[in-house]
């Protein structure tokens, strides 16, 4: 009994001792069920006859699939023999890398993970970056087979081919050259134009950038920095790597947007092709006014970013001052403050947003207001919890007795060092600002309605419900995508900054 | 019996003279009892001001008082303390004005003196078994006069009533927290009123149309009091949600509060229905997560909430619509209240995002208590698996679950709107909706007032009910 115990005990021990396992099976459930998805929608029920390009779509899915569960078998069994996964093994790794030819991102990553041991979090986001760089080249190549692109697509696709070749050249720089504590000094020549690449939207070469630069300034020496402490568990986290990836693709996505995408095929009426199914030309169907849903939903994911961030960022600027004078001065000050911020917070965000929507009518900058008056309090409340932990410090006294004013030591001493759980707390609702934002737009209280957002979308595609469903289908898919991203970086994030957090 | 009558007077006298003591020293409450009990305080502090001047302590203040400037003590203060000042300038290189220096050192001496000649008082009388008088004291002496506290009862049935709260700290929990609430209740009307009343729009176009002449216009403003000052219909306003009168709506002439007497109860049912589906399946799952944590169940489980959290009402409503109404013809898609059928959608829709968070919170709440020191001591004292997940696990982790539970109610009230306009369902939330396009200002006041009401009378009651449940509030609240 005590034996077998051990050995289970002895047996899970081993598999934790590297990541790599529980990434291969995590990576096989996602694997398998987007196969299982294809497979279910690779019929048409209707007249039993198969769609040929669903079908293709499953079976390249499908041989990814099968290949994942017996990596992730053979890393099992080196793990239990060895201790250790086998370079053969490794080498598998280099299969999977193929995957980004079916568009399967999860093994890819999962490849690019497997064939280096030893992860410093530059690769990771080296992998990421270039990733999110092919991602936007595919989808803005979609707009090949409209019937005209715009003036600034052919430049604009031309420089996104640069910017990849030289993310790609980065790739392999940095896995050759990057290791544990050391970067190559050199690595200062690609650091830079990395970090300037970022203007196209990819997020992860600036982040790339900084990191490389940092690295080259402290090389050798193991301290880590609370920034480079962060990445190092955010990029060892899949999940928030992955939620992570989509925002930063669906923002770089916005950004290229502009001059890639014809801003006509989203919002001008073409009655010669009302309601058409997916197609080629259009990828998603179009809607009841001939607008190309593809199109209508790469424009909203601009709008419900902006929205998201700014509806966000303004109660996390107005409760965070707020709740840290109130937490410093205590007493009388700390009462006034935040019983006014319990009125706020007694009515119900959605309801109070109607409420000054009534007021003001319904456009884009009183919906922001109206998100971030009522998200006030929630965050004045975790900046006061924490300013008054924070300010029983001992720098705090010093900075004090220093002779400091009192401003200078809220924002210079208190505030930087209580930022995280305000981090990891506006992550998390950002998702619900996107989600109460489309909710708003699909009650008629939003964006206004000629604007192509996802809630807009989702109401016009409500109407049709019955005989073209796919209208309500794929922009509420992308509400739950960035939603879920936003989740899973958030509890990422959670992890990394403060684990005891909740 | 005549001894056991006068032993609960006393104890009656000295319970209400110890809390009127310690109220004198609470400084929010102090004002509050003086002012309650006015009559009875200027009484007692007449008779404490005539007292006051027997008193032994004021007559060895002022004794030493003279004792200590005739000894030149004040003079030498003075002059230390001048110096001091003078040097404390000099090492921060401050340039100070004689005279200015020379006035604050006067200033501290004179607090300094006052604080010594009080300190030596104390002594003296510490010595001679005596105390200053205060007017605590006086009111505990006047009241050992049966005839006081008879006269004083009518005049001062407020303060004694206050007194009688402050005495029990449970009783001065609850009226604590409902004078809060009472307090949040009218400045949730007053900030819906003002932002409603700031607003652009000009209901009566809005209503009558393009082509009404001026005088219509003013006819309807009339009627509906809208040419009145904003105190006039602030005030107006807040006596209708008072006594549950709103007058009549602008559009379709209806008695406003009538309508949302009609409509409330079917978003409060529907919302019930769904906490309590909610709740039902959410701790479970959250407590299996928590007792086999990163294993197979747990991450479905929380990958699952996590997808439960990050679907919008509204979509959620409009798949379960075109798969069990269009497709498969199960459910109705449209809701009834005559029909049970019709409530299973909507109540999953409610019920989605809440579901999600309570597991959520339930893995994380369980978590944290599994590994708490108390939970080795019920494991070591040899107690079965199931006794101690039950007894000590979840009943502490449950604490701010229910907080949570709380909190996401009064959230899912409010987001009703949405999952109501899918389903066509006529409930509060829809009904301000379908109003703020006008916007019929005592409807939508109406109906986000009341929802603020009852959200916040809920989170009153789980706050109550925890003071008398959780043993470690109530020990706190005993020195409180």
């Amino acid at each position: 009994m005590i034996n077998k115990l051990n050995s289970k005990r002895h047996t899970n021990h081993q598999l934790k001792s590297s990541p790599e396992y529980s990434q291969a099976s995590f990576t096989f459930v996602l694997s398998l069920a987007i196969t299982v998805i294809l497979l279910l929608n690779s019929f048409h029920y209707a007249d039993g006859t198969v769609r040929s390009w669903v079908f293709l779509a499953f079976a390249a899915y499908a041989v990814f699939t099968i290949i994942q569960l017996i990596i992730a078998i053979l890393i099992r069994r080196d793990l239990l023999q060895a201790g250790d996964i086998r370079r053969s093994t490794r080498l598998l790794g280099y299969v999977q890398l193929l995957s980004i030819l079916s568009g399967n991102l999860f093994t890819t990553v999962f490849g690019c993970n497997l064939v280096k041991k030893r992860k410093p979090p530059e690769y990771t986001i080296a992998v990421y970056m270039l990733l999110t760089q092919l991602c936007v080249m595919a989808i803005s190549a979609l707009n090949l087979f409209k019937p005209y692109v715009s003036n600034t697509f052919l430049p604009a696709m031309f420089g996104l081919l640069i910017i990849t070749v030289f993310h790609f050249a980065s790739l392999l720089l940095v896995a050759k050259y990057v290791d544990g504590h050391y970067a190559h000094p050199k690595l200062v020549w690609i650091a830079l134009p990395l970090a300037l690449s970022a203007v196209s939207g990819n997020l992860f070469a600036l982040v790339l950038g900084i990191n490389l630069l940092a690295k080259i300034r402290r090389n050798g020496n193991p301290a880590l920095t609370r920034w480079g402490d962060v990445w190092v568990k955010l990029t060892g986290n899949s999940t928030a790597m992955l939620g992570l990836f989509f925002v930063v693709f669906l923002f770089c996505l916005s950004v290229c947007s502009l001059l890639t995408f014809e801003y006509s095929f989203a919002i001008d009426n073409n009655y010669s092709a009302i309601l058409l199914p997916p197609s080629l030309e259009y990828p998603l169907g179009t809607d009841n006014f001939g607008r190309d849903l593809f199109s209508r939903i790469v424009y909203g994911a601009r709008i419900s970013l902006i929205v998201g961030f700014a509806s966000t960022l303004v109660p996390v600027v107005i409760g965070g001052i707020l709740g840290a004078i109130s937490g410093y001065y205590g007493r009388h000050t700390d009462n006034i403050i935040m019983r006014m911020l319990d009125v706020l917070y007694a009515i119900p965000g959605i309801l109070l947003a109607v409420a000054i929507i009534a007021a003001f009518g319904a456009n884009t900058v009183n919906l922001i207001i109206a998100l971030s008056v009522g998200a006030i309090p929630t965050y004045a409340r975790t900046m006061r919890a924490n300013v008054l932990l924070v300010s029983t410090y001992e720098y705090v006294d010093a900075a004090r007795a220093f002779g400091s004013s009192n401003l200078s030591i809220i924002f210079k001493h208190i505030v930087p060092n209580s930022l995280a759980p305000m981090i990891v707390k506006s992550t998390l609702t950002i998702g619900s600002a996107v989600i109460a934002t489309s909710s708003l737009s699909y009650l008629g209280l939003g964006v206004e309605p000629h604007i192509p957002e996802w809630g807009n979308i989702l109401k016009i595609g409500s109407t049709y419900l019955e005989t073209h469903s796919y209208l309500a289908i794929y922009p509420g898919l992308a509400i739950i995508l960035l939603v879920l991203s936003f989740n899973f970086l958030g509890d990422g994030l959670r992890d990394a900054l403060d684990p005891k957090l909740d | 019996m005549k001894g056991a009558e006068a032993a609960a007077q006393n104890r009656l006298v000295s319970t209400i003279s110890n809390t009127y003591r310690k109220i004198l020293l609470n400084p929010s409450y102090k004002y509050l009892l003086l002012l309650l009990g006015a009559p009875v305080n200027l009484v007692v502090f007449l008779i404490y001001w005539i007292w006051r001047r027997k008193d032994p302590s004021t007559q060895a203040e002022e004794r030493i008082h003279s004792q200590l400037v005739e000894s030149g003590a004040l003079i030498k203060l003075r002059a230390d303390i001048y110096e001091q000042e003078k040097r404390k300038a000099a090492f921060f290189k401050r340039t100070a004005d004689e005279r200015q220096l020379q006035r604050q050192a006067e200033r501290i001496a004179d607090v300094q003196l006052r604080e010594l000649v009080k300190e030596q008082a104390a002594k003296e009388l510490k010595l001679s078994g005596q105390q200053r008088l205060s007017m605590a004291d006086t009111f505990e002496r006047l009241l050992q006069h049966p005839l006081f506290l008879a006269a004083s009862f009518i005049p001062g049935l407020l303060m004694y009533i206050l007194i009688f709260l402050y005495s029990n700290p449970y009783m001065k929990y609850i009226f604590e927290r409902l004078v809060m609430t009472v307090f949040v209740i009218f400045g949730v009307a007053f900030l819906v009123f003002t932002i409603l009343y700031l607003s652009p729009f000009n209901p009566a176009a809005n209503i009558l149309g393009q082509t009404a002449t001026a005088d219509q216009i003013a006819a309807f403003n009339r009627i509906h009091g809208l040419d009145q000052s904003y105190w006039v219909q602030l005030w107006n306003n807040i006596k209708g949600i008072a006594f549950f009168d709103l007058g009549r709506s602008f559009s379709g002439n209806e008695d406003i509060t009538a309508s949302i007497a009609r409509k409330f109860p079917i978003t409060l049912t529907l919302a019930l229905i769904s906490l309590i589906v909610a709740v039902a399946i959410a701790l479970p799952i959250g407590i299996i997560s928590a007792t086999r944590p990163n294993s197979f169940f747990d991450y479905t489980f929380m990958f699952v909430a996590l997808i439960g959290l990050s679907i919008p009402n509204f979509w959620q409503g409009l798949i379960l619509i075109l798969n069990f109404s269009i497709k498969l013809n199960w459910l109705p898609a449209t809701f009834n209240p005559a029909n049970w059928l019709s409530m299973i959608m909507p109540v999953i829709v409610l019920g989605t995002s809440l579901t999600a968070s309570v597991a959520r919170m339930t893995r994380s709440s369980t978590l944290e208590v599994i590994n708490e020191d108390y939970m080795l001591t019920a494991k070591a004292k040899g107690l079965g698996k199931q006794t101690i997940l039950m007894k000590h696990a979840v009943r502490n982790a449950l604490i701010p679950i229910i907080t949570v539970i709380g909190l996401l109610f009064g959230g899912m009230l409010g987001g009703a709107a949405v999952t109501e306009k899918v389903f066509n369902i006529s409930g509060i939330g829809s009904y301000i909706v379908d109003k703020q396009f006008i916007p019929d200002i005592p409807a939508i006041m109406g109906g986000v007032v009341y929802t603020a009401i009852t959200i916040s009378l809920i989170n009153v009651i789980i706050d109550i009910l925890y003071a008398f449940f959780d043993p470690r509030i109530r020990s706190k609240m005993k020195q409180y």
